[in-house]
């Protein structure tokens, strides 16, 4: 794909050329243009590339997430889109990407950090069932706890049904473990005491002071152990709180979650049923998955929901009963079978016999070309095919409508410019438009004898205003609209100056005008 | 103001780049669900009270969803179609060589079609099989596909200026910017938390970009602080289906919504809302601003209805 690309534009860029080279001046300007615009290529686009440097945090955060189990399962695409939506750039996706190893030692990486706190509090002797059990009930441990930080990843059923598993088989491994490994050892702590007891109390003559002093001693001594076994308890109870309140953190969340999940499937099973009808696959899902995919992403987003919480816009009746008849897997009555394929694929596109316009914003010397040629030609075709010069007709044809969009246009900017007034516009500050002439008051309504009133323009002064009047990038001066209006007012509607707009038509006009006879 | 009725739902809108008074409709059936689909063009007549003429329309057999008008050739529109096919017409053979051209590449409906406005010479097409295409008129394949997107892709519009630029909406809920020379793209904007369904660049500000989603809101991002949106215009009801910068001012846009009506902004100011338009009874789905009349407006909706009418005035005054 990278080396295709080179050559489509040298390719595309002859064409353009080529085309300029047909019509009178417009060549130079298009390709001062495209020149200009080469030059500026090379140094804008940089501005549309992310030059933040790499943040640590953020691709050590995505590390993270990329080496979690789950998500190693699920497809590249998916993880990337996930971090993008995070506003990771693109070099923290791919460093992070990058330090993520392969998939084994990985997942036992961060487990092995949670084995600590877990094997500390079980250090009381590792019978083989209990080795097996801990590094497992360890891993868990490590997974659930890894599992905090994920939290608007993507939670599934096996998610929620492998928590409790996890859970449970680590409540039954303490409890394995305490019955094989501490109850024993307890047990035979206690048988230990008791029998050095007895050897002390045999071997002792002095019974009762030894005695005594020897079941203090034992007694302080199965106090102790007592305590030890207290205290080894209390820290297994401890970790099983801690355990549980991550269980109970992590049910809460999945409850919410599979409320969420639960609306979401009910909508998309209703909305699939709709939509695998059993003919086609051309139908529509995305805007029915727009509305399925912002309940997705309530659920999805575990944080608190926006402010602007989007809802199903209410679709027509018919809507709905088009979408339950194709759900039914009919097909709507009015359909037909339409062949609407090429009838001559290697059809030619008719010439071009209008140069391109150009834009308004793009003003300058482009502009003056265009708009040359675009007269010559006009004046050239004559009264050939009204079709094509259908735009342009109204101004050269000898009677005085204007069309209506152009009169009726400066006197909407005009009314814009003085009041805001009216049901439509709600701004309550002036749009600077550099109209040197600022209303005193402005009426709803101009009244073209006011203005005329107002103003008294130059006929003469104003074509020359109007033909050297080529920069488009600003708005018409209100003087200039007045002066317009009262012209048409003048006139009794008759064109003498077209009540235009700004830019490239007025100038048009003016010019073809002038060289009208 | 004229209006014309199609006798499909509308789904977009677009004045023609060389005619002032010519538009090009895209309509699908039942709703672009399930059905055919006809584009219509249209002519604007002298008079607001008659009503708009109907120049030409080309049925196909799945729905349109949006349209382009080539800016190299006055007569040509391109098509993006429900089937995911690119169709190529010209206005000025008679109908029955239309379409001229049909290129079957999009594994999924084509959402979105666009012209690049300074080379002249290729057209995006955005798709809801996640990819992005680029075509050039004279070629029968695609030029290059761009395949990053997580999701359908809702709209790649091109720079105004910089011919090798352009933006992508998607609903994975990212905008992303590419450059035609790069493998990939050059940004992504994690632009909302849910739906982006269109994307506008500003014509004269060259950093500009506004997208609008299904959280209601229109947000304009500067993609050289693209971590917080320059402005964020709330006050459409339903999700924002279209956004597009005015061609004439810097700082107005116009968006239409599935709140059914088509609203003005004026984002530099701190009550943006400048007009709001009311006039369908159905979502409003495609709006246009006509690139060679300042101020007029255009736009389609699922009630089967095209206005079009000047800023400022009423669209269904007669």
């Amino acid at each position: 794909m990278a080396t295709q690309s080179p050559s489509p534009p040298n390719s595309t860029q002859d064409q353009p050329q080529n085309s300029a080279t047909e019509l009178a001046q417009a060549t130079d300007g298009d390709q001062q243009v495209a020149g200009e615009e080469a030059i500026k290529q090379i140094s804008t686009p940089s501005v549309f590339v992310n030059s933040e440097p790499v943040r640590e945090e953020q691709v050590q955060n995505a590390v993270k997430f990329l080496s979690h189990p789950k998500v190693r399962g699920s497809p590249i695409i998916y993880r990337r889109s996930f971090l993008e939506k995070k506003g990771l750039t693109k070099e923290e996706i791919d460093e992070a990407f990058r330090r993520v190893p392969d998939p084994p030692p990985s997942a036992q990486a961060p487990s092995t950090n949670q084995d600590g706190p877990v094997k500390s509090s079980s250090t009381i002797q590792p019978h083989a069932p209990g080795q097996t059990l801990q590094p497992t009930a360890a891993s868990h441990a490590g997974m659930i706890s890894s599992m905090g930080p994920l939290k608007p990843g993507r939670f599934h059923w096996y998610h929620a049904v492998l928590a409790v598993g996890v859970l449970a088989v680590s409540g039954a491994g303490t409890a394995v473990l305490i019955k094989n490994a501490l109850v024993p050892r307890l047990k035979s702590w206690i048988r230990k005491v008791v029998l050095e007891e007895d050897n002390a109390l045999v071997k002792k003559i002095d019974l009762k002071p030894s005695l005594a002093e020897e079941a203090a001693a034992a007694a302080k001594a199965a106090a102790a152990a007592a305590a030890d076994v207290a205290r080894a308890s209390q820290e297994m109870l401890n970790s099983k709180n801690t355990e549980k309140r991550y269980f109970e953190e992590l049910m809460n969340r999945l409850d919410v979650q599979v409320q969420e999940m639960k609306s979401m499937t009910h909508a998309i099973r209703r909305l699939e049923g709709d939509q695998h009808g059993a003919s086609d696959t051309s139908l529509k899902q995305p805007y029915t998955n727009g509305k399925a995919e912002f309940d997705s992403r309530s659920a999805r987003s575990s944080s608190p929901p926006a402010s602007v919480e989007p809802s199903v816009a209410p679709h027509p009746k018919s809507y709905m009963d088009i979408m339950a008849m194709v759900q039914r897997g009919e097909r709507p009555p009015n359909v037909r079978d339409i062949n609407d394929l090429p009838p001559n694929p290697n059809q030619q596109p008719s010439n071009p016999r209008l140069a391109p316009r150009a834009k308004p914003w793009e003003g300058g010397h482009a502009q003056n070309s265009s708009s040359q040629v675009f007269q010559s030609q006009v004046n050239g075709e004559g009264s050939n095919s009204m079709v094509q010069d259908n735009g342009v007709m109204y101004q050269l044809d000898g009677d005085s409508s204007v069309p209506w969009w152009q009169r009726k246009k400066a006197q909407i900017t005009e009314i814009e410019d003085e009041i805001k007034g009216g049901p439509y516009s709600v701004r309550t500050n002036a749009q600077p438009i550099q109209s040197s002439w600022v209303p005193p008051q402005p009426p709803p309504v101009v009244m073209p004898e006011a203005a005329e009133a107002i103003r008294r323009p130059k006929p003469s002064a104003q074509r020359e205003q109007f033909a050297d009047h080529q920069s488009v990038s600003h708005p018409p001066d209100a003087s200039d609209e007045l002066q317009r209006i009262t012209k048409i007012s003048e006139s009794g509607g008759a064109v003498e100056i077209n009540g235009g707009e700004s830019g490239l038509s007025s100038s048009e006009i003016q010019e073809e005008q002038s060289t009208q006879p | 103001m004229p209006i014309f009725k199609t006798p499909f739902n509308g789904y977009s809108v677009k004045f023609s780049p060389f005619y002032e008074s010519r538009l090009a409709v895209a309509t699908a059936q039942n709703f672009g669900i399930l059905g055919n689909g006809r584009i219509h063009v249209l002519d604007l007549p002298p008079t607001p009270s008659t009503p708009i003429s109907e120049l030409s329309s080309y049925d196909t057999a799945d729905g349109v969803y949006d349209l382009t008008w080539s800016e190299s050739h006055e007569s040509l529109i391109v098509a993006a179609i429900a089937d995911g096919s690119i169709k190529l017409y010209d206005v000025a053979l008679p109908p029955s060589n239309n379409p001229i051209r049909s290129f079957h590449e999009h594994t999924r409906e084509a959402h979105s079609v666009d012209y690049n406005a300074t080379r002249r010479d290729s057209f995006i097409t955005a798709s809801w099989d996640d990819t992005i295409k680029l075509w050039t008129l004279d070629r029968p394949a695609s030029v290059r596909t761009f395949k990053e997107h997580a999701y359908c892709v809702y709209q790649a519009v091109w720079h105004p200026k910089l011919s090798d630029v352009f933006a992508s909406a998607s609903g994975d809920c990212t905008l992303r910017i590419w450059d035609v020379r790069e493998p990939g793209s050059t940004m992504v904007i994690p632009a909302h938390e849910f739906e982006i369904l269109s994307c506008d660049w500003n014509k004269y500000d060259d950093c500009l970009i506004a997208t609008g989603s299904v959280d209601k809101t229109i947000k304009v991002w500067d993609v050289r602080s693209y971590r917080v949106p320059l402005a964020v215009l709330n006050g459409h009801g339903y999700a924002v289906r279209k956004v597009k910068f005015s061609p004439h001012r810097r700082n107005y846009m116009v968006s239409c919504s599935y709140d059914m009506t088509v609203c003005l902004w004026d984002f530099m100011v701190e009550d943006a809302l400048v007009g709001r338009y009311d006039h369908h009874t159905e979502f409003a789905v495609g709006v246009d601003m006509s690139v060679l009349v300042e101020g007029l407006l255009a736009s389609t909706g699922w009630d089967e209805l095209v206005y079009v009418w000047l800023q400022g005035t009423d669209p269904r005054a007669p």
